[in-house]
């Protein structure tokens, strides 16, 4: 196992196989983020924090549309189930200690954005020998770059006042997404050959 | 890699060097990991010193929490470690970041500690400090850990040593890169909004301590050192010719020779702090100097020190 894609082909590009795996979850989880801030996004604004959906609901938009672009796709027949279990995944679960169900929503999309775009660093998977004009490689560090400033605003929200009486619950839902998620990036990789460097959870 | 547990995290931490020998601690700064410490564990063991070296909470391999990270945290963590190390001596080092802790953790369990290094440290945050710390995390948020070590590089370290690094500053920079994350550099750094300063409590720590403040420290500079200087009463400042910040990173060699003749000045009983203010030699093994009788060591030109 290494911590890292490869071994990179002749022209310093990440291996199909690899890419297809990995390109797929990420769609699937950026694109279940872009599906729920779609929801959450109404017609009109009233409010300037609906801005901020707005903007998570493109950014996210815009990466599942840059993997499918930017990924040397091959079939995988092993991605039907693998989806499957990364979808119900994203649905949303109910946080102990809020009753109020819109409310709830809110915080756990906050919440699953948090974990996807915080736990994963698909960029920090690329070696150093990596064509770095490969457009999945490049489009890997854009994704990582892109996840750390839309992370920002739900560090935002769930750091925020209005969530201070709900501080230990939120946090304990948030690890407990930030587990599930790793746990679903660490099997993606380990089936094409990659342990997570800096993880420590068994 | 062995790991302490700290609630449901889990602290990854190396301890080297024989059982029976005074214990060194070092306590990473900010963006470190413990493999930084590679030199002074070489270093220290040679002279019979057992080195612990630890990942903070929210760095490099250890747990990283996902959205608060409480500084009282990392010092429940350094007292977890030293737990481990049995009755001997033990010496606290830390820089920056870390040199806080090692202050905090100083101020609340000093009995067990036989001497204090902290380095490249601060005991408040100063209008300047607050403002770059502010600029920094700004920094972070918006560019990302690689734009974080963009600034802190030309910041921290001098030209000599950057100079032929320049064109491979991408892998000079990687590794720090890959094992730290941006939303737990942001804890840690937020964990500073609601920093009360120390200075009020640095009167009880009672342990020999010697300060060390790089020359041209421009993030912490001399007068956040003089501050532990004139509160510490078995203290000394121990400055650090040409060097800046992160002179543990620069001058590795000289910064461990200075720690173990230090802890070996302590335990000999020769460890005199009476507050001095001190010029580290440019070499390993060298005389320190006293400054300049007279002068005004917080000046950055010879200027006669006004009577009192």
């Amino acid at each position: 196992m290494s911590a890292f894609f490869g071994p990179v082909e002749v022209d310093g590009r990440v291996p199909p196989r690899q890419q297809t795996r990995v390109a797929a979850f990420l769609v699937s989880a950026h694109g279940a983020l872009a599906r729920q801030f779609g929801f959450a996004l109404p017609a009109t604004f009233d409010a300037a924090w609906q801005t901020e959906l707005n903007a998570q609901f493109y950014r996210e938009s815009e990466i599942v549309s840059l993997l499918t672009r930017a990924t040397a796709w091959i079939p995988d027949f092993a991605l039907a189930s693998m989806a499957a279990s990364w979808e119900m995944a994203w649905l949303p679960a109910p946080i102990d200690g809020i009753a109020d169900h819109g409310h709830g929503q809110a915080i756990h999309l906050a919440i699953l954005a948090h974990a996807v775009h915080a736990a994963i660093r698909p960029a920090a998977l690329l070696p150093m020998e990596a064509n770095a004009d490969d457009p999945f490689a490049f489009a890997l560090r854009r994704i990582e770059f892109e996840s750390s400033r839309l992370l920002q605003a739900q560090i935002l929200f769930l750091k925020g006042p209005d969530l201070v009486p709900f501080r230990d619950a939120v946090s304990a839902a948030l690890e407990q997404r930030h587990g599930e998620v790793r746990q679903l990036w660490r099997e993606v990789l380990g089936s094409i050959g990659i342990s997570v460097a800096n993880d420590t959870k068994p | 890699m062995p790991f302490l547990n700290h609630g449901s995290y889990r602290i990854r931490y190396e301890l080297d060097g024989p059982a029976g020998g005074p214990a060194y601690v070092l306590v990473n700064g900010l963006t470190q990991y413990s493999e930084l410490w590679g030199a002074y564990r070489d270093a220290l063991i040679a002279r019979r010193f057992r080195v612990a070296t630890f990942d903070l909470l929210g760095q490099g391999v250890s747990d990283k929490p996902a959205l608060f990270i409480n500084q009282d945290d990392h010092v429940a963590v350094l007292h977890r470690l030293i737990g481990e190390l049995g009755d001997g001596p033990i010496f606290l080092s830390g820089i920056s970041f870390g040199g806080l802790i090692a202050l905090r953790y100083a101020i609340e369990h000093g009995a067990r500690l036989s001497g204090l290094v902290p380095m490249s440290c601060f005991a408040e945050l100063s209008p300047q400090l607050l403002l770059i710390g502010n600029a920094l995390r700004t920094g972070l948020t918006l560019g990302g850990t690689s734009y974080l070590q963009d600034l802190l590089l030309p910041m921290n370290l001098s030209d000599q040593w950057l100079k032929p690094l320049l064109d491979k500053l991408d892998s000079v920079k990687r590794q720090g890169w890959l094992v730290n994350d941006v939303y737990a550099l942001q804890n840690l750094m937020e964990s500073f909004l609601d920093f009360k300063p120390l200075t009020p409590l640095l009167p009880s720590i009672a342990i020999p301590t010697m300060i060390l403040n790089g020359e041209f420290d421009f993030l912490t500079p001399r007068a956040l050192h003089e501050t532990l200087r004139v509160e510490i009463p078995d203290s000394a400042l121990v400055i650090i010719p040409r060097a800046y910040h992160a002179f543990t990173l620069e001058k590795a060699e000289l910064t461990a020779d200075l720690l173990a003749r230090f802890a070996e000045d302590v335990m000999a009983g020769r460890w005199q702090g009476n507050k001095q203010v001190l010029i580290a030699p440019e070499d390993p093994g060298g005389a320190l100097t006293p400054f300049p009788d007279g002068y005004d060591h917080l000046r950055a030109i010879p200027v006669q020190r006004m009577a009192t």
